[in-house]
Protein backbone atom coordinates (compact mmCIF):
# COMPACT_ATOMS: atom_id res chain seq x y z
CA UNK A 1 0.00 0.00 0.00
CA UNK A 2 1.37 3.40 -0.99
CA UNK A 3 0.18 6.95 -1.54
CA UNK A 4 2.67 9.10 -3.39
CA UNK A 5 2.67 12.67 -4.72
CA UNK A 6 5.47 15.09 -5.61
CA UNK A 7 5.36 16.41 -2.00
CA UNK A 8 4.90 13.35 0.18
CA UNK A 9 4.86 9.58 0.27
CA UNK A 10 3.16 7.21 2.71
CA UNK A 11 3.67 3.50 2.57
CA UNK A 12 3.03 0.44 4.72
CA UNK A 13 5.43 -2.40 5.53
CA UNK A 14 3.86 -5.05 7.77
CA UNK A 15 2.33 -2.95 10.54
CA UNK A 16 4.71 -0.01 10.11
CA UNK A 17 3.30 3.08 8.39
CA UNK A 18 6.05 5.32 6.99
CA UNK A 19 5.59 9.02 6.20
CA UNK A 20 7.97 11.15 4.18
CA UNK A 21 8.04 14.73 2.86
CA UNK A 22 5.72 17.69 3.46
CA UNK A 23 1.99 17.28 4.10
CA UNK A 24 -0.22 20.39 3.94
CA UNK A 25 -3.54 19.01 2.74
CA UNK A 26 -6.58 21.24 2.95
CA UNK A 27 -8.61 19.53 5.68
CA UNK A 28 -10.10 16.36 7.14
CA UNK A 29 -11.65 15.34 3.81
CA UNK A 30 -8.39 15.75 1.89
CA UNK A 31 -6.64 13.52 4.44
CA UNK A 32 -9.34 10.84 4.11
CA UNK A 33 -7.46 8.51 1.67
CA UNK A 34 -4.52 8.48 4.09
CA UNK A 35 -6.82 7.80 7.06
CA UNK A 36 -8.38 4.92 5.07
CA UNK A 37 -4.95 3.38 4.49
CA UNK A 38 -4.12 3.69 8.20
CA UNK A 39 -7.47 2.12 9.14
CA UNK A 40 -6.71 -0.84 6.85
CA UNK A 41 -3.62 -1.54 8.95
CA UNK A 42 -5.71 -1.30 12.12
CA UNK A 43 -8.32 -3.70 10.72
CA UNK A 44 -5.62 -6.30 10.06
CA UNK A 45 -5.39 -6.55 13.89
CA UNK A 46 -1.60 -6.56 14.36
CA UNK A 47 -0.15 -6.71 17.90
CA UNK A 48 1.48 -3.34 17.43
CA UNK A 49 1.25 -0.52 14.89
CA UNK A 50 4.20 1.82 14.34
CA UNK A 51 3.92 5.29 12.82
CA UNK A 52 7.35 6.15 11.43
CA UNK A 53 7.47 9.95 11.07
CA UNK A 54 11.26 10.33 10.90
CA UNK A 55 11.09 11.52 7.27
CA UNK A 56 8.04 13.79 7.68
CA UNK A 57 9.55 17.29 7.59
CA UNK A 58 6.31 19.28 7.80
CA UNK A 59 2.72 18.54 8.82
CA UNK A 60 -0.06 21.13 9.08
CA UNK A 61 -2.60 21.15 11.90
CA UNK A 62 -5.17 19.18 9.85
CA UNK A 63 -2.51 16.49 9.54
CA UNK A 64 -1.90 16.58 13.29
CA UNK A 65 -5.63 16.02 13.65
CA UNK A 66 -5.27 12.92 11.44
CA UNK A 67 -2.58 11.43 13.72
CA UNK A 68 -4.66 12.27 16.78
CA UNK A 69 -7.83 10.70 15.36
CA UNK A 70 -5.95 7.54 14.49
CA UNK A 71 -4.42 7.39 17.98
CA UNK A 72 -7.95 7.52 19.42
CA UNK A 73 -9.06 4.71 17.06
CA UNK A 74 -6.20 2.53 18.30
CA UNK A 75 -7.01 3.44 21.91
CA UNK A 76 -10.44 1.84 21.46
CA UNK A 77 -8.80 -1.53 20.69
CA UNK A 78 -7.23 -2.74 23.91
CA UNK A 79 -5.26 -5.59 22.26
CA UNK A 80 -3.37 -3.35 19.81
CA UNK A 81 -0.34 -1.32 20.91
CA UNK A 82 0.92 1.78 19.13
CA UNK A 83 4.41 3.21 18.80
CA UNK A 84 5.38 6.54 17.22
CA UNK A 85 8.87 7.16 15.95
CA UNK A 86 9.90 10.79 15.55
CA UNK A 87 13.01 12.84 14.88
CA UNK A 88 14.53 15.41 17.25
CA UNK A 89 15.77 17.22 14.13
CA UNK A 90 12.23 18.13 13.07
CA UNK A 91 10.77 20.85 15.37
CA UNK A 92 7.02 20.14 14.91
CA UNK A 93 7.55 16.60 16.12
CA UNK A 94 9.14 17.40 19.48
CA UNK A 95 6.50 20.14 19.98
CA UNK A 96 3.30 18.37 18.96
CA UNK A 97 3.82 14.61 19.20
CA UNK A 98 3.73 14.54 23.04
CA UNK A 99 0.02 15.46 22.69
CA UNK A 100 -0.58 11.93 21.37
CA UNK A 101 0.56 10.51 24.71
CA UNK A 102 -1.97 12.69 26.49
CA UNK A 103 -4.65 11.03 24.36
CA UNK A 104 -3.29 7.51 24.82
CA UNK A 105 -0.84 7.21 27.75
CA UNK A 106 0.47 3.73 26.78
CA UNK A 107 1.53 5.02 23.34
CA UNK A 108 5.30 4.55 22.96
CA UNK A 109 6.92 7.76 21.73
CA UNK A 110 10.54 7.41 20.63
CA UNK A 111 12.77 10.05 19.14
CA UNK A 112 15.87 9.30 17.11
CA UNK B 1 -17.88 48.79 14.39
CA UNK B 2 -14.49 47.72 15.66
CA UNK B 3 -13.74 44.83 17.99
CA UNK B 4 -10.44 43.54 19.31
CA UNK B 5 -10.08 40.10 20.87
CA UNK B 6 -7.28 38.06 22.44
CA UNK B 7 -3.96 39.65 23.31
CA UNK B 8 -4.83 43.22 22.31
CA UNK B 9 -1.46 44.54 23.53
CA UNK B 10 0.31 42.97 20.57
CA UNK B 11 -2.09 44.75 18.21
CA UNK B 12 -1.39 48.25 19.46
CA UNK B 13 2.39 47.73 19.49
CA UNK B 14 2.63 46.26 15.98
CA UNK B 15 4.91 48.30 13.74
CA UNK B 16 5.02 48.27 9.97
CA UNK B 17 7.20 45.29 9.37
CA UNK B 18 10.40 44.73 7.51
CA UNK B 19 8.59 42.72 4.88
CA UNK B 20 5.17 43.19 3.30
CA UNK B 21 3.60 40.75 0.86
CA UNK B 22 0.28 40.93 -0.93
CA UNK B 23 -1.47 37.86 -2.34
CA UNK B 24 -4.03 38.67 -5.02
CA UNK B 25 -7.18 36.53 -5.25
CA UNK B 26 -6.69 33.33 -7.27
CA UNK B 27 -8.69 30.06 -7.40
CA UNK B 28 -8.68 28.10 -4.15
CA UNK B 29 -6.42 25.25 -5.30
CA UNK B 30 -3.72 27.67 -6.40
CA UNK B 31 -4.20 29.87 -3.30
CA UNK B 32 -3.59 26.76 -1.19
CA UNK B 33 -0.26 26.16 -2.94
CA UNK B 34 0.63 29.82 -2.37
CA UNK B 35 0.16 29.27 1.40
CA UNK B 36 2.92 26.66 1.39
CA UNK B 37 5.25 28.64 -0.88
CA UNK B 38 4.78 31.86 1.12
CA UNK B 39 5.32 30.22 4.50
CA UNK B 40 8.43 28.39 3.23
CA UNK B 41 9.75 31.72 1.92
CA UNK B 42 9.19 33.55 5.22
CA UNK B 43 10.77 30.65 7.12
CA UNK B 44 13.89 30.93 4.95
CA UNK B 45 13.86 34.74 5.07
CA UNK B 46 13.87 34.96 8.88
CA UNK B 47 16.23 32.05 9.49
CA UNK B 48 18.88 33.72 7.32
CA UNK B 49 20.18 35.68 10.33
CA UNK B 50 21.12 32.45 12.14
CA UNK B 51 24.16 30.37 11.20
CA UNK B 52 23.24 28.32 8.17
CA UNK B 53 22.52 24.70 9.04
CA UNK B 54 22.57 25.34 12.82
CA UNK B 55 19.92 24.05 15.23
CA UNK B 56 18.59 27.58 15.68
CA UNK B 57 18.27 28.21 11.94
CA UNK B 58 16.33 24.96 11.58
CA UNK B 59 14.06 25.83 14.50
CA UNK B 60 13.41 29.41 13.33
CA UNK B 61 12.70 28.29 9.77
CA UNK B 62 10.25 25.65 10.90
CA UNK B 63 8.45 27.67 13.58
CA UNK B 64 7.97 30.72 11.35
CA UNK B 65 6.83 28.44 8.53
CA UNK B 66 4.26 26.63 10.72
CA UNK B 67 2.85 29.88 12.13
CA UNK B 68 2.53 31.64 8.76
CA UNK B 69 1.08 28.52 7.11
CA UNK B 70 -1.67 28.08 9.72
CA UNK B 71 -2.83 31.71 9.76
CA UNK B 72 -2.61 31.92 5.98
CA UNK B 73 -4.60 28.69 5.51
CA UNK B 74 -7.40 30.29 7.59
CA UNK B 75 -7.19 33.50 5.53
CA UNK B 76 -7.47 31.54 2.27
CA UNK B 77 -10.35 29.40 3.58
CA UNK B 78 -12.47 32.22 4.97
CA UNK B 79 -11.71 35.25 2.81
CA UNK B 80 -14.67 36.55 0.84
CA UNK B 81 -12.81 38.63 -1.72
CA UNK B 82 -9.84 40.91 -2.10
CA UNK B 83 -6.17 40.57 -1.27
CA UNK B 84 -4.44 38.96 1.67
CA UNK B 85 -1.78 41.25 3.12
CA UNK B 86 1.06 39.75 5.14
CA UNK B 87 3.33 41.95 7.24
CA UNK B 88 6.15 40.61 9.35
CA UNK B 89 9.20 41.67 11.30
CA UNK B 90 11.78 40.55 13.80
CA UNK B 91 11.87 42.50 17.04
CA UNK B 92 13.64 41.75 20.34
CA UNK B 93 13.96 38.06 19.55
CA UNK B 94 10.32 37.74 18.53
CA UNK B 95 8.89 37.09 15.10
CA UNK B 96 5.87 39.37 14.60
CA UNK B 97 3.19 38.75 12.03
CA UNK B 98 0.00 40.41 10.84
CA UNK B 99 -2.22 38.80 8.20
CA UNK B 100 -5.22 40.83 6.97
CA UNK B 101 -8.12 39.82 4.76
CA UNK B 102 -11.87 40.35 4.31
CA UNK B 103 -14.39 37.86 5.71
CA UNK B 104 -18.20 37.77 5.72
CA UNK B 105 -20.23 39.35 8.51
CA UNK B 106 -21.60 35.91 9.49
CA UNK B 107 -18.09 34.43 9.39
CA UNK B 108 -16.87 37.21 11.69
CA UNK B 109 -19.63 36.54 14.24
CA UNK B 110 -18.98 32.77 14.19
CA UNK B 111 -15.24 33.33 14.62
CA UNK B 112 -15.78 35.78 17.50
CA UNK B 113 -17.91 33.14 19.16
CA UNK B 114 -15.13 30.53 18.79
CA UNK B 115 -12.58 33.00 20.17
CA UNK B 116 -14.68 33.87 23.21
CA UNK B 117 -14.63 30.15 24.10
CA UNK B 118 -10.80 30.30 24.26
CA UNK B 119 -10.53 33.22 26.67
CA UNK B 120 -9.11 32.44 30.07
CA UNK B 121 -8.61 28.73 29.34
CA UNK B 122 -5.39 26.71 29.22
CA UNK B 123 -4.61 26.20 25.50
CA UNK B 124 -3.12 22.73 26.02
CA UNK B 125 -6.34 21.55 27.71
CA UNK B 126 -8.43 23.13 24.96
CA UNK B 127 -6.30 21.36 22.35
CA UNK B 128 -6.93 17.91 23.83
CA UNK B 129 -10.65 18.67 24.28
CA UNK B 130 -10.92 19.77 20.67
CA UNK B 131 -9.12 16.64 19.39
CA UNK B 132 -11.49 14.39 21.37
CA UNK B 133 -14.49 16.34 20.03
CA UNK B 134 -13.25 16.02 16.41
CA UNK B 135 -12.75 12.27 16.84
CA UNK B 136 -16.23 11.81 18.30
CA UNK B 137 -17.87 13.63 15.38
CA UNK B 138 -17.60 11.69 12.11
CA UNK B 139 -18.92 14.71 10.20
CA UNK B 140 -16.37 17.23 11.42
CA UNK B 141 -14.65 18.81 8.43
CA UNK B 142 -12.32 21.46 9.85
CA UNK B 143 -9.93 20.40 12.60
CA UNK B 144 -9.85 23.78 14.39
CA UNK B 145 -6.42 22.82 15.69
CA UNK B 146 -4.37 25.54 13.97
CA UNK B 147 -4.73 28.31 16.55
CA UNK B 148 -4.71 25.84 19.46
CA UNK B 149 -1.44 24.15 18.41
CA UNK B 150 0.15 27.58 17.93
CA UNK B 151 -0.79 28.69 21.45
CA UNK B 152 -0.21 25.35 23.16
CA UNK B 153 2.84 23.91 21.38
CA UNK B 154 4.63 27.05 20.12
CA UNK B 155 3.85 29.63 22.84
CA UNK B 156 2.43 32.03 20.25
CA UNK B 157 0.44 35.05 21.46
CA UNK B 158 -2.49 35.97 19.25
CA UNK B 159 -4.77 38.97 18.85
CA UNK B 160 -7.58 39.69 16.40
CA UNK B 161 -8.88 42.98 15.06
CA UNK B 162 -12.33 43.05 13.40
CA UNK B 163 -13.28 46.18 11.50
CA UNK B 164 -16.68 46.40 9.78
CA UNK B 165 -16.56 47.97 6.33
CA UNK B 166 -19.21 50.27 4.90
CA UNK B 167 -19.90 48.22 1.76
CA UNK B 168 -23.37 46.81 0.99
CA UNK B 169 -22.41 43.21 1.81
CA UNK B 170 -21.20 44.24 5.26
CA UNK B 171 -17.85 42.45 4.95
CA UNK B 172 -15.48 42.63 7.87
CA UNK B 173 -11.77 43.32 7.61
CA UNK B 174 -9.98 40.85 9.89
CA UNK B 175 -6.36 41.27 10.94
CA UNK B 176 -4.74 38.41 12.85
CA UNK B 177 -1.67 39.40 14.89
CA UNK B 178 0.85 36.91 16.21
CA UNK B 179 4.04 37.04 18.27
CA UNK B 180 6.30 34.00 18.21
CA UNK B 181 9.29 33.85 20.59
CA UNK B 182 12.38 32.62 18.73
CA UNK B 183 15.27 30.55 20.15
Amino acid sequence: MEIKTSEYRIWVEDAVIHYEGTMRLSGTEAYQPIMAMMNDVLESQPEEITLDLVGLEFLNSSGINLLARFTIEVRKQKSIAIAVKGSTRIPWQSKSLPNLRKLHPTLQLNFV
Amino acid sequence: MRKQVGNTGIISTFKAGSLRLKLFPVPLGLAWKHCGITSDFLGDFYSARAVRGSVDANEIRHNVCYLVNEILENAVKFRTSGDIVIESSLENGNFRLCIANAISKEGALRFQDVLSGLQGRDPSELLIERIERNAADPNSTGSGLGLLTLMSDYGVQLGWDFQASSDAEGTVQLATYAVLPLP
